[in-house]
């Protein structure tokens, strides 16, 4: 009788046992949802390639008397249509990427 | 001096057109025609030169800004045969030149009357457009690829 209550009782014992290691390897790794702290929210990166916010970077220059500024515009002016003449004279894609000397695009 | 406009004439057909037109004097810095003028005229430049100029903001201020020089030879003012026959741009004279101002309706006149010389005058004053067109073209598909290439920069700047 002793014997069969001992039986019962360790397999009892291990019935437990065998349970809570098979609850902990079936447990879902995440903890529970808990509540968490509000995270503020993300605003969406507003698309800026074409954005008035994102201005091209032109280096600084000293501020150039009116006239000095104008020989420069015709002077690109002058680079730019010799630089679209090669191209019309010859069209290839090199010729019309080539870069003048113009202060304007360097 | 040979014509750009007037390729393809014979000498007494050239000079037959040359015989329509008027020739001018333009002194030192003055003005052939002014953007939005009526243009029943065009020129041939037969000494000097032209600048033909538009009118560009810098600086809050209206400026004249170079968009091309024509030399002895060429022809300006060919809106004078292209609706709604208005100035485009603006051409002065850098130095002394002489022209030769071809009124419209003598010219368009002529080449009814002998459509062989008109053809040819069509012909090349389609090579003129043309070749006004290509290069504008040019120019500013270059400005585009470089604004484009700007802002590219000034985007990943801000990054």
């Amino acid at each position: 009788m002793y014997m069969l209550l001992m039986g019962l009782c360790i397999s009892f014992f291990c019935l437990a046992v065998t349970v809570a290691a098979f609850a902990a390897a079936t447990r879902p790794e995440s903890p529970a949802p808990t509540a968490q702290p509000e995270l503020p929210a993300v605003k969406a990166a507003p698309a800026r390639f074409f954005s008035d916010r994102a201005t091209p970077h032109i280096p600084v220059q000293p501020q150039v008397p009116i006239e000095v500024l104008l020989l420069q515009i015709e002077n690109h002016v002058r680079l730019e249509q010799a630089a679209a003449e090669s191209f019309v004279a010859f069209p290839t894609q090199a010729l019309l990427h080539g870069k003048t000397t113009s202060p304007f695009v360097n | 001096m040979a014509h750009e406009l007037l390729n393809g004439l014979s000498s007494a057909e050239a000079g037959q057109i040359l015989a329509l037109g008027t020739r001018m004097t333009v002194p030192s810095g003055g003005s052939l025609f002014r953007l939005g003028d009526a243009a029943d005229r065009l020129f041939l430049i037969e000494r000097g030169r032209i600048r033909l100029t538009f009118p560009m903001l810098v600086r809050g201020r209206e400026e004249e800004v170079l968009m091309e020089e024509k030399l002895p030879g060429e022809t300006v003012g060919w809106s004078a045969l292209v609706p709604p026959y208005r100035f485009t741009l603006s051409a002065t004279a850098p130095l002394e030149t002489e022209v030769i101002a071809l009124p419209r309706e003598k010219l368009c006149a002529y080449c009814e009357s002998s459509p062989a010389v008109g053809f040819r005058i069509g012909m090349n004053l389609a090579i003129l457009v043309g070749q006004r067109l290509q290069l504008v073209q040019a120019m500013w598909m270059r400005e585009i690829e470089r604004t484009v290439e700007l802002k590219s920069a000034a985007v990943g700047e801000a990054r």
